[in-house]
């Protein structure tokens, strides 16, 4: 149970509370019992098959009953295949209402793994699967809530379907960041697209993730991204002089802000040789981020001992 | 424009000890009254919800209070004869879920011999792809959760040589991304869910070489919040089950010192339910097992000297671990 927030209730509510539950119960067995007794082989019962759609809109996490649709889909294409007339628009209506149940399950519950699975099942099964439209809704459902990790997985899939080029899924999560900076799936996102191969294309992104550290510079997200575009080997070291420069800066108005002490670290990070000046910077940032982000003392004191072993 | 922290606030007077009885009761009676309406409706994940609470119990050092005779044969009845899986409940689908959640059971009552192992093993065999991954069922769905449970119900029956452990490695390696981290499939998002799974497999197959560990770690570590609680992504709220997906792979990196363990104790205590017993997601919610046994084990992580010592690979009693002579892999200094 996750975020169900415990109410007090007077007798009298809880009592009747109490029935309405018992009502659903029962509800809930019998229709069980019935789906299962009629469950078999050879053929599916149709009103069997009409009461799982009920049970799962309540609840899409009962697995078997996305099983037991899969199976009574399977017995219907191919019963209509034998229909050489009619067969296709068959099985094209039962699988698109297929796909409405997903939808409305997945309305009520955006992350259950049983809809999503059942929904891209059924469009590897269904005669004539309208990929652009499966996107275009995910479009929609990224744009109502742009963490759902299961959307996130579900267009991987899609594009891979339809062929939409890489320029357009970048220029689709720039959007998004765009839309909103505080968006750590987004970034992610980024990060799978394998763009960053040469000076050029790093140089821009650099721009980006850093325009957004320094709009919101509590905000955590973009701060992951940008130690690990500064870890990047085409990366230019003018640019990273530059970024060491702004941060000085940024951190004149933000001076309790641990991440900009952070990033100075990866600045000065990798040290190859023994430059006393940046040793002692860096055991200068650690002792500075104990202070700032006590929770993480272990972590940085880690940091400081493995520096303090570069000083003579 | 600036974000807020999402967070929650702890309240004065939230609890900080251990509520032992009042758990101790919450488990024993949870599943007592087959007509409770949350008991009920929950027949699709019984094994596994069994796995919580007969877990956090044997935590709390209580095994002697579960009716472990009808427990195994609830599980025995459970394996399917046809594929060898075990389902979640009489009349239901066998899933891998289940498999693994019901083999830890038997393994922790030392009942191993009460189902038919080969079946299993087959059946776990069976779901492996060429790929290397695991499918949960015949039915295709593909996640590294699936990877985990495999190895963890093959290492405990002692036939991991029954699947292509390169392979599965192959697989999970694929899906680690550019924070270290690992999600559900290749280039899926981390979380730590799946970062524990991840970790998991790779620390029951002797593999934790392939972390990219002090990355990694940072970006567990990062999930504390200021209340003291974690959360399972950037940006999310703390929530008592990420205790242990965080905390449990920080372990096997061996960087559980990286967080403050005082302030998640906090936390966690004051998610227990004062008035039933059990944990919640977050101070004020309705407490469940599935939290109860996550707060407990991550307790137990912490050093909570009267809770039993739990294995952070496969989250069960670690003399149990220990008596089977498992020996998951755990990085140290």
């Amino acid at each position: 149970m996750h975020g169900r927030i415990k109410v007090r209730t007077s007798e009298e509510q809880k009592l009747q509370k109490q029935k309405e539950q018992q009502k659903k119960l029962v509800a809930y067995r019998m229709g069980m019992k019935q789906i299962l007794s009629t469950r078999n082989k050879e053929n599916y019962d149709p009103a069997s098959l009409l009461l799982s759609g009920q049970l799962l809109s309540v609840n899409p996490d009962i697995y078997t009953l996305w099983n037991y649709r899969k199976e009574a889909t399977l017995m219907e294409l191919k019963e209509n295949h034998s229909d050489a007339e009619n067969g296709d628009e068959k099985s094209i209506e039962f699988c698109e209402n297929e796909l409405r149940l997903t939808e409305q399950c997945l309305l009520s519950n955006p992350k259950s793994y049983g809809s999503w699975h059942h929904r891209y099942w059924i469009l590897n099964h269904h005669p004539k699967p309208n990929w652009q439209r499966e996107f275009d809704l995910c479009t929609k459902y990224l744009s109502m809530d742009d963490r759902n990790f299961h959307c996130w997985d579900f267009r991987r899939l899609l594009v891979n379907k339809i062929g939409i080029t890489l320029t357009d899924e970048i220029a689709f999560s720039t959007e998004r960041i765009n839309i909103n900076f505080s968006n750590y799936s987004s970034w992610h996102y980024r990060s799978t697209l394998q763009f960053l191969t040469d000076a050029e294309s790093v140089a821009k992104e650099l721009t980006l993730v850093q325009n957004a550290v320094f709009t919101d510079p509590i905000d955590t997200s973009a701060w992951f991204y940008l130690r690990w575009v500064l870890s990047n080997p085409n990366l230019r070291k003018t640019q990273k002089d530059e970024l060491l420069e702004a941060l000085e800066q940024l951190q004149e108005l933000e001076p309790d802000c641990k991440w900009i002490v952070m990033a100075k670290c990866w600045l000065s990070g990798n040290i190859t040789v023994l430059d006393k000046e940046h040793v002692e910077n860096n055991v200068h940032y650690y002792k500075e981020l104990i202070k700032l982000d006590p929770l993480r003392r272990g972590h940085y004191e880690d940091c400081l001992k493995i520096v303090e072993t570069k000083i003579d | 424009m600036a974000t807020p922290i999402k967070d929650v606030i702890l309240k004065e007077n939230a609890p900080v000890t251990i509520l032992f009885d009042k758990h101790i009761e919450f488990l024993r009676d949870y599943g007592k009254d087959d007509n409770n309406f949350e008991f009920g409706m929950t027949d699709y994940l019984r094994v596994s919800g069994m796995y919580w609470g007969l877990t956090a119990l044997e935590l709390l050092d209580q095994t002697h209070s579960s009716p472990q005779e009808e427990i195994v044969t609830y599980i025995k009845n459970c394996q399917d004869p046809e594929t060898g899986g075990i389902s979640a409940c009489l009349g239901h689908d066998p899933h891998l879920l289940h498999t693994l959640s019901g083999v830890q059971i038997l393994a922790m009552y030392d009942r191993l011999d009460a189902i038919d192992v080969e079946a299993v093993v087959k059946y776990v065999k069976s779901l492996q792809q060429p790929d290397g991954s695991f499918t949960g069922d015949k039915w295709g769905e593909v996640d590294t959760r699936f990877s985990f449970c495999a190895v963890a119900t093959l290492s405990l029956l002692k036939r991991l040589d029954a699947v292509d452990v390169d392979n599965a490695v192959k697989f999970v390696e694929s899906c680690m991304n550019f924070d270290g981290g690992f999600g559900s499939r290749p280039l899926s998002e981390s979380h730590a869910g799946l970062i524990y799974c991840c970790l998991g497999f790779l620390s029951i197959t002797h593999r934790l070489d392939l972390v990219k560990r002090d990355v990694l770690a940072w970006w567990l570590c990062e999930r504390q919040l200021p209340s003291g609680g974690l959360n399972g992504r950037p940006e999310k709220l703390p929530d008592v089950c990420y205790s242990w997906w965080v905390l449990s792979s920080l372990t096997i990196l061996g960087r559980l010192h990286w967080i403050s363990g005082e302030k998640l104790k906090k936390f966690i205590l004051a998610c227990q339910d004062t008035e039933t017993g059990g944990f919640a997601d977050r101070p004020g919610d309705v407490p469940d097992p599935y939290h109860t046994v996550f707060g407990l084990a991550a307790l137990s992580l912490l050093g909570q000297a009267e809770i039993k010592n739990v294995n952070p690979t496969y989250c069960m009693p670690q003399h149990v671990i220990d008596s089977m002579q498992l020996s998951p892999q755990i990085l140290r200094d």
